[in-house]
């Protein structure tokens, strides 16, 4: 089976006063139809660059695709006009992000923006489209939509706007729902319901989902797979079952180890010492070296490929010189 | 025993622009007469979602915003009622760390100066003995003293909130209030920060008063848990009885609510318990229980009469129908 969307050796660059920076490095993932691909890792490892990646919308300049494919059902985006793109966008691939307010305008209804999003991918009357928008509404779980429908985005509150930016999202029935970050700025009682309603939406529509979130239990609740990224590469990719429960990359594993989760005993917390090294400081070697206690002189001149060792029925692809060697 | 912080019918109201001239003066109640009290030597966390009234709570308790009404004692003494001259003298006492480690650090200010500034405001010891604090403290918290001399932008996130623990420390407070000090760093650097506030809690015998939305950090710091909604404690009890057998539909709401490893799509997982709808406005809060709206078990009496806190369980929980909940228990 061929996956849906297909990221092979992804390489993005940025232009920065430090020179010229690589955020994204080999970056290869894929999601198949009716899955959700989480992508975890900390701050600025390249999880929304990979995401503006696929929908065409890198900032250029600085920003540069300098190499690598995405393909959506086969067909390759790097390169595609930019009226391709725009076809795509919203189409076949839509993207929630972290603060719906960016991305709604303000100036106009909530009703009217998802029947404009309608008219522009379907030959619809107006009214039609504010009709199929006050359903969407509804569907997303918001009360009255009908009244709702002619609410400004400020009448409404972060959860209820995150809910139109899904009804948006959804309104052409897009193959592929890239959501970053959708609950950071949502209380958790709010959180869960728009699990729940993305959870619903893949049922009904059979859409892929890559949720890109900093959060392990967010994973564990939503994902069939997983890819842990570090430093602008994927360093262990597997299903949401074997990453958590038999981790492999050193990083992984206390990535796990670190969150206080609940649905755990309470045990001391793991440290992962030091930071994230900034882009243009890295070098030849594992970009997690300095923070790793397996660390060996072949992982500061050699970067691992991300590959699967050993034969073990939890193997999984993991980029680290140590699981290859098998002293991890 | 008798507690560190002793807090009774804390009030906070904001007052509110008028609609009208001639209207009166609409207020927000922030808080609302919550009570609680903290033993010496432990943490009490404070944790709601936004907007519950979490930091106004903290902030009136130490009197960096000012109460509406209500006591409270500290180590015995009314904080409310003390001059501010007396206050300014109880602040070492107190200690204050913020979420943002980006905002709450002097950017033009060497961290050294920064450490030393509330020893040098409070006039602790003479200048040789702070600078020598500054340098023990600096190391307490995991900083090394060749980095005296930086300014804040030279250091990471994590290392920012060791900066500014350091300096809450200077002053041998006892007790600390943390507003959400670790949400803004990521999560491999929270557990740097988290731990080594355990650490510090143990070896210096300090108090925290810990607020913060996210349960499994409270649930690692803090030995007693009190759950805000809406301006009130609706359930306060020691960190196992919250955690394992919570009384009040709102807390079990929260645990149910917070992302789980425990929790695996791939066994077909089902959340047990779903609230919907948002918390209320705090502006013209409702007659009965703020959280009948959303709570799968109102009756009419929880919109009419507003439940005290009372003793149930392991805990206190204010409400008409409190006791577990059976799907929350059968899923964990
Ligand atoms: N416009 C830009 N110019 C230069 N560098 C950039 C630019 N945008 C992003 N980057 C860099 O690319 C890297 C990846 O950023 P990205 O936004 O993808 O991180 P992220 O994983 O989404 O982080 P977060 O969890 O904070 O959202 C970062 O190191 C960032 O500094
Ligand atoms: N100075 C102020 N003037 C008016 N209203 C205020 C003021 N400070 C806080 N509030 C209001 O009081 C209520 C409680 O706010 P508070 O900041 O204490 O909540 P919180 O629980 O700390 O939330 P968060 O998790 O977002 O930090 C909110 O409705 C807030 O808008
Ligand atoms: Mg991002
Ligand atoms: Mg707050």
């Amino acid at each position: 089976m061929t996956a849906l969307l297909e990221i092979e050796d992804l390489r993005v660059t940025f232009n920065t006063r430090h020179g010229q920076v690589t955020a994204l490095d080999s970056v290869s993932l894929h999601v198949n139809e009716g899955e959700t691909l989480g992508v975890v890792g900390e701050s600025g490892c390249g999880k929304s660059i990979t995401a503006l990646s696929v929908m065409g919308l890198i900032p250029s300049p600085p920003g540069r695709i300098a190499g690598g494919e995405i393909r959506l059902d086969g067909e390759n985006l790097v390169g595609a006009s930019d009226k391709r793109l725009r076809r795509l966008r919203g189409a076949e691939a839509a993207m929630i992000f972290q603060e719906p307010m960016t991305s709604l305008n303000p100036v106009f209804t909530v009703g009217e923006q998802i029947a404009e999003a309608i008219m522009l991918h379907q030959k619809v009357s107006h009214d039609r489209a504010f009709r199929d928008a006050i359903e969407l509404l509804d569907r997303v779980g918001i009360p009255s939509p009908e009244s709702r429908a002619r609410d400004y985005p400020h009448q409404l509150s972060g959860g209820m706007r995150q809910r139109v930016m899904i009804a948006m999202a959804v309104s052409c029935r897009p193959r592929v729902l890239i959501a970053d970050e959708p609950t950071t700025a949502l209380d958790v009682t709010v959180q869960a319901q728009i699990f729940d309603l993305l959870n619903e939406i893949q049922r009904d529509f059979g859409a892929a989902i890559v949720l890109i979130t900093h959060d392990m239990g967010a994973i564990s609740e939503m994902a069939d797979r997983v890819a842990v990224m570090y430093a602008g590469r994927v360093i262990e990719e597997a299903s949401a079952d074997n990453v958590l429960d038999h981790p492999l990359h050193p990083y992984a594993r206390g990535l796990i180890d670190c969150i206080p989760a609940l649905g755990r005993e309470e045990t001391d917390l793991k440290e992962i010492p030091g930071v994230v090294p900034p882009l243009h400081l890295l070098g030849e070697g594992c970009a997690f070296a300095d923070r790793c206690a397996h660390c060996e002189p072949r992982c500061l001149r050699e970067k691992p490929r991300l590959v699967t060792h050993g034969n073990h029925p939890a193997a999984h692809p993991a980029a680290c010189h140590g699981v290859e060697e098998g002293r991890i | 025993m008798s507690p560190l912080l002793d807090v009774r019918d804390l009030t906070v109201r904001f007052p509110m622009p008028k609609p009208s001239l001639f209207a009166p003066r609409p207020h927000l109640e922030a808080v609302r007469q919550i009570s609680f009290t903290l033993e010496p030597g432990r943490a009490l966390g404070i944790v709601g979602e936004s907007g519950s009234g979490k930091t106004t709570a903290a902030m009136a308790t130490i009197r960096l915003t000012e109460a509406s009404g209500g006591e409270v004692h500290f180590d015995g003494v009314d904080l409310l009622k003390l001059s501010p001259e007396k206050m300014r003298m109880r602040r070492r006492d107190i200690q204050l760390i913020f979420q943002d480690p980006y905002s709450s650090l002097n950017p033009r200010t060497r961290v050294n100066d920064i450490v030393r500034e509330p020893m040098d405001l409070m006039e602790v010891g003479t200048p040789a003995e702070r600078r020598e604090r500054v340098v023990e403290y600096f190391r307490l918290v995991g900083l090394r003293p060749d980095q005296l001399d930086l300014f804040p932008h030279q250091f990471s996130g994590g290392q920012r909130q060791r900066i500014s623990i350091a300096r809450a420390l200077t002053t041998d407070p006892k007790l600390l209030v943390c507003d959400e000090p670790v949400s803004a760093l990521d999560v491999a650097i929270q557990a740097q920060i988290l731990n080594l506030l355990a650490r510090l809690k143990d070896e210096l015998g300090l108090s925290y008063l810990f607020i913060s939305h996210d349960l499994g950090v409270v649930r690692h710091v803090c030995d007693d848990v009190a759950v805000m909604y809406l301006g009130k404690i609706v359930e306060h009890a020691p960190r196992a009885a919250l955690f394992d057998a919570p009384q009040h539909p709102y807390t079990q709401a929260l645990i149910s609510a917070a992302p789980s490893l425990a929790r695996r799509k791939s066994k077909g997982y089902v959340r047990p318990l779903k609230v919907s709808g948002d918390p209320p406005s705090p502006i013209n809060p409702p007659p009965g229980c703020a959280f009948a709206e959303r709570c799968p078990r109102a009756q009419p009496l929880c919109r009419e009469v507003q439940p005290e806190l009372e003793p149930v369980g392991g805990s206190l929980a204010a409400c008409h129908f409190p006791g577990p909940d059976e799907a929350l228990r059968d899923a964990s």
